[in-house]
């Protein structure tokens, strides 16, 4: 019997959904019946979080009182470290999130674990572990394993893997976290780029608006059309740069990487290598443009030579009848 | 370091053995030193695929590569948008005696190839994809679309090939009035919507009770105001939206068309800027947010509306108060103030934003307020300033922008580690030639080469004045 250790995350008294992710991946891992998943969950409310994480695929809950609500590298680093020698797992899973990167690499670098970040495919190719993460600024698919490696700590991507369905009871024991001098404190919370604003990052379908919107003034009518449509307006970077949508908004090198969309329709956007690098790994990507010969059709699925005002209102007039 | 003159650029770029470099003074060079440039172009055929592809290799480059006659680098500069119609007319000799019907299509589809070349592709051409390209290119005159139609008819792919001609720039009227009677509705539509399509053709459609038709010609301004007054009581929403957004409509019709079921009209109508305060007034207290935005962003809107969507409770309304062009200090003032960031942001943005508001502005924490205040160029040097050492990427980027930056307020981001940035400092004209040329040796090879070929540019325009010193 193996275990599989998952640790849970979770910000301001909410578990982010990517530790029932996480419990969806290990789930994928049992090599047999009697493989456990343990799930530890760290932070002085941590009882909290018992009734959320109380879901199918969960062996065994383990809460890890710990002096903060809130995330403390060190902190986590000597508790997941505990959780380690306790339970010996064969492979610890961790978001790949700004929590983790502030002590993951530091866990797995001092005792001598595997490690890889950012995977989105993991699974056994017979008895080796394989994890795929992106190379090359994505362009490749990097496959990570570990040989003579008896626990490896994975950062997994959030939005790839997804949960169990359903609500189970597992055993739940209590420890308290490793008394360590912390060596940061939490001041205040901040939210980056736009707290209130959506997280583009998660969503699945987007529409993206580039240089051919030509004016403030007609960003709105576009925001009208994504709204109706159901999707989420983005933009590429002279967009977010003039101030027409936040910073939040924009996809690319210099925004955001879209991880979790499935659709992406590119309005007025020429595909600069820059804006490409945040949305070309997209299943499907339907591009409007007026120039044929525009670098985003070369990655399109569906392209559409003609103006994007012209294809705006007959989507309009088409969702209104 | 000291140089003065085109010769003495082009040398060093050739002793920088740096083929980007070498690619940004290429147009400089003659001779053997052009021969050497070349060599280091396609020093790798993997550097020359690169250059090949690339979105800023000048014209130059782009000939000198067509003669190396290989056949990915030929693909390449198909598609390159930068190729010239001279380059493009010899790859499509080499496509057409190599029956190369996947380079022919990029060819018949880019935008400067030229009339002769697309014409030969329309008389001689058997593949119907390289047809249809060419049917979509702009840059095929009214003779050539003829031809290509003419050549087209009868066959699988008339259709389409007449479909996309309607949508094409260059049809001329003559031929959009012959494939129209043979065209099925959407051809028909494209063409009522074409700019060359004759007035007689518009009156005779205006009759028609055919949605999609009825939708184009509602936003036609040669359409009769006798049918737009028809169309004003069609069933269909896109078609009462369409008179809604034409700037013939007759006022009287928009008594009936602010108070339309669907809110899809009534949005085109309060993007009108020749509304009446009465209008006005009803359709700043709709329903609809988009609406109400519509209202709060134009300029023909009184204050006395303005400041009371000012206190909108949807944020989207206020933020387009705080971008309307006619919004005084006082109001941008109270608005710098929301709970909202993205308002906040917008007035951060806005011309209008006094040096005050600028200031307090600039002790936010959101990413798009501060933006905003790096980019209006309302904001003082010395916030300009502060700004430059916020660890926000986007925030430095907002500063490179402004159009007030000063050159003492940019001569930090020289060292910006964000290779986006340094080359946009290039092309600032607040930064002097010395400031410039000491990123020649930058890391980032697009760095180089906006260095560099900002200078040849300057070689190019004055030969004898251009001097840089280290």
């Amino acid at each position: 019997m193996s275990k599989i250790l998952v640790i849970a995350e979770h910000r301001r008294n909410d578990l982010r959904p990517v530790s029932l992710e996480l419990i969806g991946a290990a789930n994928g891992l049992k090599k047999s019946a009697d493989d456990q998943v343990v799930v530890a969950v760290i932070g002085s409310q941590a009882d909290a979080f018992v009734p959320a994480l109380s879901v199918n695929g969960v062996d065994e809950l383990v809460v890890v009182k710990g002096p903060s609500a809130d995330f403390d590298p060190d902190v986590f680093e000597a508790s997941v470290s505990a959780l380690i020698a306790a339970h010996n797992p064969s492979v610890v899973l961790l978001p790949h999130s700004v929590d983790s990167l502030g002590y993951a690499s530091s866990l797995a670098s001092k005792a001598g674990y595997g490690f890889a970040t950012d995977v989105y495919i993991v699974e056994y190719q017979g008895d080796e572990l394989v994890a795929t993460r992106g190379g090359y600024n994505q362009k490749v698919n990097v496959e990570v394993d570990f040989p003579g490696k008896s626990t490896v700590v994975l950062t997994i991507r959030p939005s790839v893997f997804k949960p169990l369905d359903g609500a189970r009871s597992p055993a739940v024991s209590h420890m308290d976290a490793p008394s360590v001098q912390s060596r940061s404190q939490n001041k205040d919370y901040v939210e980056v780029g736009g707290g209130n604003d959506i997280d583009i990052t998660t969503v699945d379908f987007i529409m993206s608006i580039g240089r051919g919107i030509g004016e403030e003034t007609n960003v709105e009518q576009f925001r009208e059309l994504a709204d109706e449509a159901g999707a989420t307006l983005c933009c590429s970077r002279p967009i977010a740069d003039a101030g027409w949508l936040p910073k939040s908004r924009q996809v690319g090198q210099s925004g955001k990487v879209v991880g979790s969309c499935k659709l992406y329709v590119a309005m007025g956007i020429s595909g600069s290598i820059q804006h490409m690098a945040g949305m070309k790994h997209v299943p499907t990507i339907i591009a409007v443009n007026t120039d044929p010969g525009a670098s985003i059709f070369t990655i399109a699925k569906y392209g559409i030579v003609a103006d994007i005002f012209d294809i705006e209102e007959e989507l309009k007039a088409q969702l209104a009848a | 370091m000291m140089f003065g003159s085109a010769d003495a650029l082009v040398q060093l770029s050739i002793k920088s053995r740096d083929p980007y470099v070498a690619a940004a003074v290429h147009e400089l060079a003659t001779g053997i030193t052009k021969l050497e440039l070349e060599a280091l172009i396609c020093g790798t055929r993997r550097t020359a695929l690169a250059i090949a592809r690339w979105e800023h290799t000048p014209a130059s480059v782009l000939t000198a590569l067509a003669g190396v006659h290989d056949e990915a680098i030929e693909l390449r500069l198909d598609k390159n948008p930068g190729t010239s119609s001279s380059v493009l007319s010899g790859l499509y000799e080499e496509a057409r005696s190599k029956d190369k019907a996947g380079l022919t299509k990029l060819i018949a589809q880019h935008l400067n190839s030229g009339t002769e070349v697309l014409r030969r592709i329309a008389l001689h051409a058997n593949d119907s994809e390289c047809l249809l390209a060419l049917s979509k290119n702009p840059a095929a005159n009214a003779k050539v679309l003829a031809e290509l139609s003419e050549r087209a008819s009868g066959s699988d792919i008339a259709v389409a090939i007449h479909k996309n001609i309607a949508q094409n720039a260059s049809a001329s009227a003559e031929l959009l009035t012959r494939i129209f009677d043979a065209s099925e509705v959407y051809t028909q539509a494209a063409i009522l919507g074409h700019a060359n399509c004759p007035a007689w053709l518009i009156a005779k459609a205006a009759a028609s009770e055919e949605v999609l038709m009825m939708r184009v010609l509602a936003r036609n301004r040669r359409v009769s105001k006798e049918s737009l007054q028809r169309y004003a009581a069609c069933e269909d929403a896109g078609v009462r939206a369409g008179v809604a957004a034409n700037a013939l409509t007759p006022v009287a019709l928009f008594r009936h068309l602010i108070k339309d079921k669907c809110e899809l009209v009534r949005r085109e109508v309060a993007s009108r800027i020749d509304l009446s305060e009465e209008h006005i007034e009803a359709l700043s207290r709709d329903d609809d947010i988009w609406v109400r935005q519509r209202i709060a962003r134009s300029p023909t809107t009184s204050l006395d509306v303005l400041y009371r969507l000012a206190v909108d409770a949807v944020a989207d309304v206020r933020r387009a108060v705080a971008r309307n062009s006619m919004s005084t200090v006082h109001l941008l003032n109270m608005l710098a103030e929301d709970t909202s960031a993205w308002v906040r942001s917008g007035v951060a943005y806005q011309v209008n934003a006094s040096q005050r508001i600028l200031m307090k502005l600039a002790d936010d924490k959101d990413v798009d307020v501060l933006s905003g205040v790096a980019n209006n160029p309302n904001t003082p040097q010395s916030i300009l300033k502060a700004l430059v050492g916020s660890s926000d990427t986007d925030v430095r980027r907002g500063v490179i922008l402004n159009k007030s930056a000063t050159r003492n307020t940019l001569l930090p981001l020289l060292e910006d580690p964000y290779y986006l940035h340094r080359v946009l400092l290039v092309h600032n004209p607040h930064l002097q030639a010395q400031d410039k040329w000491s990123l020649r040796d930058d890391p980032d090879f697009q760095v180089r080469f906006s260095v560099y070929r900002w200078a040849a540019n300057i070689c190019l325009k004055m030969p004898d004045t251009f001097l840089v010193t280290k």
